[in-house]
């Protein structure tokens, strides 16, 4: 792993191409999940597809205030997304919290970019929720990387993967569920649905985007969204049968992953969003799991 | 011997810019002899630091005595880093000065003094990391803190500079006081002032005497780095300089005490007590939280970065702590990833917050102001500047593929194992908290830093001074260009850092530099514990490009897109610069979120008539106070009163002065030499 190998960059796009050609289906069974549990008929499951090559064919109005950070930003923010998922089964997990951070980084820019009220109160959101996130996901985290000693992400699953069922562990992982709703922007942190103005925090900052642009933020929110589902899985929600072939461990874990997403479904169903400087609370009960399942291990 | 002849070079050529504004009284020919020597000067340094890193330490005798015994200047490799860091910074400060000092040139004879004292500082920082004798190091500390006293003074019909430029003074001889209480116990045990001989003696000291030694030091040279609580003068003193004496100052002379403290702990102390990693933890991620939360509270460009170099520092003293704990552990290697950290960090912020400071300076130069809540625009009026400040911005929030994210993934890595090394239930919660607390530190840093370019550079400019900003200057651009440069290279390049790095860990004892990393190659930056965690940059970097490739693609695959134009969506409204965010409101989330920290006052006013659903003017003001302003407030009343009451001593005239005078002399004599 230390050594450059082609093959480990070749498996990493690999992967990161899967991930990409599997989030879209992953957000339509959301909203498919969701509306059924709203006794709505709701937009095909492939829906999610359709938008996205919709958008990726349309034209863009683009506003004369803003400057080429309005252009940049958007594959930025696609390739963190990209590589983020390109280092999911050998990276490192640092890195991969950094690259997703430097595509929110420019995607903030890019909100104060067209200089209107309603960007800069989405970044400044943002931002704010992503400075509470970070101190608590870095300490879910810690659970899985004292017990891997490293913070390779296949060590880290090697690792979670030989836990036994415990009860600190459990902590831990609501824990991460709770900064998995957060950072994919999902009730009762963000509403993804949203198209009032002031509630908006991850819409209000991409909304002036359109066309093409907006079909690669939407398309790398998508990404983002999975990458975070397949952390949980994999290393919170580590407990499987052993002995399994490749393709029942692909299985398993996909299952997993639909499970997880027909979770958020049922919990934007059930709650409402909470006001904004209710976060630091919501962080705190995670942060104080977390802590316990550290302390407890 | 190339290497010493390279820093007897430096020195010529420092020397020569000190006393060459004084021959002419064109300012012109001073402003590019004088900042063109300098920059020479600098670059000898780099040559010599290099040359070191190549064939190994350089030991020589000056001819000066002082307090009877001989100045030895030693290069060994922790002085040559540092010299590197201080000629890297100098050299692009002394170009960048060339285009931004411009403006000073109708000031006269003031001028030349100024030109003077920046050679002179420079010369000072140089002979601090390399003399190896404790009163010629306290004497050019000394000449540091003058100098860069009257730097900050320069613009002193300000009553700002002036204030700013006396608690510098006052706090940095408060250091100064601790510095020499720390050298005097330890050469009084040593009996020499030669550093070598205090490096033999340290080891047989007592440990009573050894703390003491310890807290002197830290709390002398942390004061001079700026950490908090001691940070008071820092955010003053750096914004009243000028904009290329600010970028030194918060480059290159905050890490000179970091070289003091290296000095000590590496050197001459040793391996100590835990409990001395932990204070050194403690102050660093007090200093890197609250550094970074008054930075993003902040709309003054430059005060703002002042506070994040409070911030940078406590990371940078999370290596250290963390290096000293695990030290104290025996856990060489650990110890070892941990002092690496802290010393590429070193490096790194001497480079991006000068490349950041000089930027501040670009925009205060054409455009008159540093407060941003009155910029706006710029990316379109000066887009060099911006492109070279974006990248700034970046490497400072740590992230990938530039220079701050190798030194922060560093520093991440050694915290990691704190936890684990740690003793008991609380060890255990402090060591996670701290990790915590640096996850945050990085989350407020990048909010911080969005801010400072997003509202500067782009959306509408909101005053007419943003509207009329021009370019600046080629040598101000090309200095940023090269230190933006070595943003990308030390992010990608990794190993070259590292390979010096672990030349000057090597042989320091309870620091095993040949593990960690060990038999990696030029690109990879590994950690050889028992997990192998490893980080590629070039991977990394394929990666990216095949993501950006794809996104290419997408973007493409239908053809060429037609861009619309159409105004921004404002509800229907033309849109004014008067509708955009501010940096105050772009803060207010946070600043409610840490409310308890950061006190806001504010005040609203609202003239409401004629209609009270569409008031007519609103005022609104926000101001955060320091919470460790209010600690000095007791000291200070209490040296007014003593003061007063040696008031009555102190006539005025000069005769009674002289008086005293010879009183003491006569007292010392009969003291010192008996009936």
């Amino acid at each position: 792993m230390i050594s450059l190998e082609y093959l480990t960059i070749i498996t990493n796009v690999c992967f990161a191409f899967v991930i990409m050609a599997t989030a879209p289906l992953l957000a339509g069974i959301i909203k498919a999940a969701k509306a059924g549990m709203q006794n709505r008929r709701g937009p095909r499951v492939l829906q999610v597809y359709y938008d996205l090559f919709k958008l990726l064919q349309k034209d863009s109005v683009v506003s004369p205030t803003t400057s080429w950070i309005f252009a940049l930003s958007p594959y930025v923010y696609f390739v963190g997304a990209f590589a983020a998922a390109a280092l999911l089964p050998s990276g490192d997990l640092f890195t991969l919290l950094y690259l997703l951070a430097a595509g929110r980084f420019f995607l903030v820019l890019a909100s104060l970019d067209a200089g209107s009220t309603f960007g800069g109160m989405g970044g400044s959101r943002e931002m704010y929720i992503s400075v509470l996130v970070e101190p608590v996901l870095l300490l879910t985290m810690l659970t899985v990387v004292v017990r891997a000693g490293s913070t390779g992400l296949a060590a880290m699953a090697g690792a979670a993967a030989s836990t036994p069922f415990s009860l600190p562990y459990i902590f831990a992982a609501i824990a991460f569920f709770i900064v998995l709703i957060t950072e994919t922007g999902r009730i009762p942190v963000d509403n993804p649905d949203t198209h009032l103005e002031l509630t908006m925090i991850h819409e209000g900052m991409v909304l002036e985007y359109s066309g093409r642009w907006l079909g690669l933020i939407f398309w790398a929110s998508a990404i983002k969204q999975l990458v975070f589902i397949s952390l949980f899985v994999v290393l919170f929600l580590p407990w499987q049968p052993g002995g399994l072939s490749p393709l029942m461990m692909f299985l398993w874990i996909a299952g997993k992953v639909v499970i997880t997403a027909v979770t958020l479904a049922v919990i934007e169903t059930s709650t409402n969003k909470m006001r904004l400087f209710k976060v630091p609370g919501f962080m705190g009960v995670a942060a104080m799991l977390a802590l316990l399942a550290l302390i407890a291990q | 011997m190339i290497a010493e002849l390279l820093l007897y070079f430096s020195l010529f050529f420092l020397i020569t810019g000190v006393l060459s504004p004084f021959t002419t009284s064109n300012n012109k020919i001073v402003n590019y002899v004088a900042h063109g020597v300098a920059a020479l000067g600098c670059l000898a340094t780099i040559l010599c630091a290099i040359f070191i890193f190549v064939n190994g330490k350089v030991d020589f005798i000056t001819p000066w005595i002082m307090l009877g015994s001989p100045v030895y200047i030693r290069l060994d490799y922790l002085a040559a880093y540092f010299l590197l860091t201080i000629g890297i910074v100098g050299c692009t400060a002394s170009i960048y000065a060339i285009g931004y000092s411009r403006e000073y040139l109708g000031d006269g004879r003031r001028y030349q003094v100024m030109v003077s004292l920046y050679c002179a500082f420079l010369l000072s920082m140089v002979l601090v990391v390399s003399v190896s004798h404790v009163a010629a190091f306290v004497v050019v500390w000394e000449l540091m803190a003058v100098t860069s006293f009257f730097l900050v003074n320069y613009e002193h019909e300000r009553d700002e500079a002036r204030r700013a430029a006396f608690v510098y003074i006052v706090m940095t001889h408060v250091g100064t006081a601790f510095i020499i209480t720390a050298f005097f116990l330890l050469a009084y045990k040593a009996g020499s002032l030669d550093f070598s001989s205090l490096a033999q003696t340290a080891g047989n000291l007592d440990a009573g005497i050894k703390n003491v030694v310890f807290l002197c030091a830290l709390i002398g040279f942390g004061t001079k780095a700026g950490i908090i609580p001691l940070h008071i003068w820092l955010p003053r003193a750096h914004p009243a300089a000028p904009s290329h004496v600010s970028a030194i100052m918060s480059g290159v002379m905050i890490k000179t005490a970091i070289y003091g403290l290296c000095r000590f702990c590496l050197d001459f102390l040793g391996a100590g007590p835990v409990w001395w990693g932990v204070v050194v933890l403690v102050f660093a991620i007090v200093s890197s939280v609250l550094g970074v939360l008054y930075a993003l509270m902040e709309s003054d460009l430059k005060r703002l970065l002042a506070y994040s170099s409070a911030e940078n520092i406590g990371i940078i003293l999370l290596g250290i702590g963390a290096g000293m704990v695990f030290t104290a552990k025996g856990l060489g290697t650990l110890a070892a990833l941990a002092w690496m950290a802290a010393l590429y960090h070193m490096l790194n912020h001497a480079i991006f917050k000068s490349l950041l400071f000089m930027g501040a300076g670009a925009v205060l130069k054409s455009t008159h102001t540093k407060d941003i809540e009155h910029l706006g625009g710029l990316i379109k009026k000066m887009p060099y500047t911006a492109v070279l400040f974006l990248v700034g911005t970046a490497a400072i929030s740590a992230l990938p593929p530039l220079n701050g994210f190798i030194s922060e993934w560093l520093t991440f890595q050694s915290l990691l194992y704190l936890p684990q090394v740690m003793h008991g239930a609380l060890g255990k919660t402090f060591g996670a908290l701290l990790l915590a607390m640096f996850g945050l530190t990085g989350g407020l840093a990048a909010a911080c830093f969005v801010k400072a370019f997003g509202i500067t550079f782009l959306a509408k400019p909101r005053s007419s001074q943003a509207e009329q900003a021009k370019e600046v200057d080629k040598p101000m651009l090309i200095s940023m260009a090269v230190l933006t440069g070595l943003c990308v290279v030390l992010g990608i390049w990794p190993e070259s850092v590292i390979g010096a790095i672990k030349q000057v860990l090597h042989g320091t004892n309870g620091v095993d530099a040949l593990q960690v990393f060990a038999g990696t190659n030029w690109y990879t930056v590994g950690v050889r514990l028992d997990g192998n965690t490893g980080l590629q940059m070039p991977v990394i970097i394929i990666i990216m490009l095949v993501g950006a490739i794809t996104a290419m693609v997408l973007y493409r695959m239908y053809g060429k897109p037609l861009l619309i134009r159409g105004e921004t969506w404002t509800c229907g409204i033309v849109p004014t610069a008067r509708m955009e965010y501010t940096a105050t409101g772009f803060s207010k989330p946070i600043r409610l979120a840490f409310r308890s920290i950061l006190r806001p006052q504010r005040e609203t006013i609202v003239d409401l008539s004629p209609n009270r659903y569409f008031g007519r003017r609103l005022s609104y003001y926000v101001s955060i106070t320091d919470i460790f302003g209010a600690i000095y407030r007791p000291v200070n009343n209490t040296i007014i009163k003593a003061a007063q009451f040696m008031k009555v001593i102190q006539a005025g005239s000069v005769q009674l002065y002289i008086g005293y005078i010879t009183a003491i002399t006569v007292l010392a004599l009969i003291i010192s030499n008996g009936w």
